[in-house]
């Protein structure tokens, strides 16, 4: 089993839509896929038309086990669960922090899954506190959606200077570009410096297209609704780089 | 309540009615049809069916099962299809494969077309909340044959479990019922007039305890010139070794019949026959050792220090080579004269019909008493044999004891029906023990002289002739400590059958009459 987190500590960066596509596209290979919802905005939630509730809420979360399991739902796709947001979820770094072992409390809620899902994949809030303390204890692997613009790299820098000062393996962050327009200079410039200036960057370029925002309208991944399409492409491209260059070579060293 | 359910559609539904009535109530999607091929295998003995296994190949994988369920045990993907054990790939399959089917031949016994039409059904947000399939089977060939099964598979989606208590209530008042125990695997091979099981080269009858013993050695007879003649058609094919051991068997067992279930028939029919099957099992013996050789080939290789392993190879080539002559000598012996008349005659001779007045002593005697009397007195024929080995080893006396062992183990079987079925059980287990003691032992003394004799026969221009003599002498050094320590053992499994509650077994099942018929 592998627990993958699209995270970023930058907002607006398309993680959402790229853990919904990557999900879909795991579990139409035939591996048994979870996807947590762990955005209070429940956009995950939304594309996959379930209702944005935990039972017992971000309580029940925390809690584990059954409340959990009960929580999660059947997506339209074989193969592929979901577990919903809840509005509740904003306060979970709160709760996390009055708890014992606080930083490892996801890895904890998410340990029982693990006999039975191929890979759990997670959506993530914008953060880098606690909660990103916590995802970075609990996954394998965590996929950086990156913009190729100046402060989305600046973002970057932070993100893995925050890794390095609280000892956590920056081996497991993976990054690949999003939302990229190759007619704009700048973008180009940007990922020739990051390719060579970071290890572990995916040659993935997520375009910038409208056929993305309307996974809003469809409620469904790309490759669901227009399978021909750039968008899908590009978004199979992504997880066929994510098999070849991060779950078959394992950590960074 | 289980997350998938089964249903039977009634006979004579109508696919497209059902959906589009089930359409009126719900929301249907229905999401694009898959067709598959697959094909059922086993071997001609059905071992996987014994064992209520499915094999069945579909693309390029095969995949096994358990009969009646649908979880998968294992599966494997092949280059090509694998007939024989050592065809396929490392694997899980493999391993779960090769105690079952050893070394026979796997058949492709039918090929079937299923199609699936998945359905899902969506709630007022348009979000799915439960998955229908329509499923078919049919045969592959002949083409447009109607489907033999139908069913309908209704699927729960997690977090929404009353949609499938909704959805399967409704199909039970429309007539549909879950079925549990249902396998494709029979109605397919019904379709090609096949029925699981139906051949085994285990004695399997039944008789009456009261049977003239004349017509109940008959029945046992006919049983065995059914499996002869059922291999015999199949050993030319050489699909794989067992139909010729198969076939041998049964005439070795027919020989032991005629031996040993004494005075049942008129002396000179028995000795006719009895000298007819000598002959008709000589017919293929080299072609059966040759058998046994390269059936070992691998085995033998293990025994072989590594640097001598490929050494041997030469050996092994002249032995195949020899083996497709022997083949054909096999095939021309089953098509001449002599063996078809011995055979004519034998069948002529089990089914003509009992005569009252007979002047065989034992053909009116019910068959029970025959049996316990034969079986008896062989059992205290080779507990007397072994216990003189076991003062004074001699090989030539264990030989004597292994012919004993298997005259008493075969009347066992052909009278097994008579007796309580677990108690004879314990005791044909106990033989066996015996006999793979004195079997193996036989075996290797048989192969030590085999190998050494056929090393002479090795052609002489071969470059490799040298090594290759030193790897033989070799084998034949590791077969010759190999039956020392079988030779040790045999006092041990000796004393172990021949023990006091053995012979207690022995007693209460065939001692009791055996007093008055030992006259």
């Amino acid at each position: 089993m592998t627990t993958l987190a699209i995270y970023s500590n930058k907002g607006g960066v398309g993680k959402t839509a790229a853990a919904v596509n990557l999900s879909y596209l795991a579990a139409r290979t035939g591996a048994k896929t979870l996807i947590c919802d762990l955005d209070p905005q429940s956009s995950a939630t939304y594309y996959f038309r379930v209702k944005p509730k935990l039972k017992s809420g971000a309580k029940g979360l925390i809690k584990g086990g059954k409340q959990v399991y009960k929580s999660i739902k059947g997506t339209d796709y074989e193969n592929l669960d979901l577990l919903p947001a809840d509005f509740s979820l904003r306060n979970l770094e709160v709760t996390f922090n009055n708890l014992k072992g606080s930083k490892k409390r996801l890895r904890k809620i998410l340990k029982p899954f693990k006999a039975e899902y191929d890979f759990i994949f997670l959506d993530c809030p914008v953060t880098i506190s606690l909660l990103a303390e916590n995802i970075l204890n609990a996954v394998d692997y965590a996929l950086v959606p990156l913009i190729p613009t100046t402060l989305s790299v600046r973002t970057f820098g932070q993100l893995l200077s925050f890794c390095n000062k609280h000892n956590y393996d920056a081996g497991k962050i993976y990054t690949f570009f999003s939302m990229v327009d190759r007619h704009k200079k700048m973008h180009r410039d940007i990922i020739a410096t990051v390719s060579t200036a970071y290890t572990g960057v995916l040659q993935s370029f997520i375009p910038y297209l409208a056929q993305i925002e309307k996974m809003g309208i469809f409620r469904a991944p790309v490759a669901e609704f227009s399978p021909e399409s750039v968008a899908s492409r590009s978004y199979q491209n992504l997880w066929d780089k994510v098999q070849k260059n991060v779950l078959s070579q394992g950590k960074r060293h | 309540m289980q997350n998938t359910l089964k249903f039977k559609l009634p006979d004579g539904h109508n696919e497209k009615q059902f959906f589009d009535k089930l359409a009126d109530q719900f929301a249907l999607i229905k999401e694009p049809t898959v067709t598959e091929r697959f094909t059922i295998c086993d071997t001609f003995d059905w071992r996987l069916f014994n064992k209520s296994l499915v094999l069945y190949a579909c693309g390029n994988r095969l995949f096994l099962r358990q009969l009646a369920k649908d979880t998968i045990l294992s599966s494997a993907e092949f280059p090509s299809f694998p007939v024989f054990i050592w065809d396929f790939p490392d694997s899980e399959l493999r391993r779960q494969l090769a105690p079952i089917i050893k070394m026979r031949a796997l058949l492709r016994l039918v090929d079937v077309q299923s199609r699936s039409v998945p359905y899902r059904i969506l709630n007022p947000k348009e979000k799915t909340v439960a998955r229908l399939a329509y499923e078919e089977f049919r045969p592959g060939r002949p083409k447009n044959e109607s489907a033999v099964v139908t069913h309908l598979w209704l699927k729960s989606v997690k977090g929404y479990p009353k949609y499938l208590h909704t959805l399967a209530k409704q199909f039970q008042e429309a007539g549909l019922k879950i079925i549990k125990k249902e396998d494709v695997f029979f109605k397919a091979l019904a379709v090609v007039d096949k029925k699981p099981g139906d051949y085994s080269a285990k004695v399997n009858i039944q008789l009456d305890p009261n049977m003239r013993s004349d017509q109940a050695t008959k029945i046992i007879l006919c049983f065995l010139l059914r499996v002869m003649r059922i291999n015999e058609a199949l050993i030319g094919q050489d699909l794989d070794t067992e139909f010729l051991h198969d076939f041998r068997v049964a005439i070795r067992r027919t020989r032991s019949a005629l031996g040993q279930i004494k005075y049942v028939f008129p002396i000179k029919t028995t000795d006719r026959f009895k000298k007819d099957f000598v002959f008709a099992g000589k017919l293929s013996n080299e072609l059966r050792d040759l058998d046994v050789y390269l059936l070992n080939e691998d085995k033998y290789k293990a025994m072989l220090p590594p640097i001598l392993r490929k050494d041997i190879d030469p050996l092994f080539d002249h032995l195949r080579k020899k083996r497709s002559k022997a083949l054909q000598n096999v095939i021309r012996g089953l098509k001449a004269r002599k063996y078809a008349k011995i055979l004519k005659d034998w069948d002529a001779f089990l089914n003509k019909p009992q005569r009252a007045s007979v002047t065989a002593s034992n053909a009116k005697l019910p068959v029970l008493d025959l049996a316990r009397n034969r079986i008896y007195k062989k059992y205290r024929s080779v507990v007397k044999v072994g216990s003189q080995i076991l003062g004074n080893t001699e090989d030539e006396m264990l030989h004597v004891l292994r012919i004993d062992c298997k005259k008493l183990r075969y009347l066992m079987e052909f009278f097994a029906s008579l007796f309580p079925r677990k108690k004879i059980n314990v005791l044909i287990e106990q033989l066996k023990k015996l006999q793979d003691n004195l079997g193996d032992f036989n075996d290797l003394r048989v192969q030590e002289e085999y190998l050494l004799s056929i090393s002479m026969e090795l052609p002489a221009t071969q470059r490799q002739l040298k090594t290759t003599l030193v790897a033989i002498g070799s084998l034949v050094g590791t077969l010759g400590r190999e039956r020392q320590m079988v030779k040790d053992a045999f006092a041990d499994t000796f004393t172990d059958f021949a023990s006091p509650e053995n012979k207690e077994l022995f007693q209460e099942l065939f001692a009791s009459k055996a007093k008055e018929d030992d006259s």
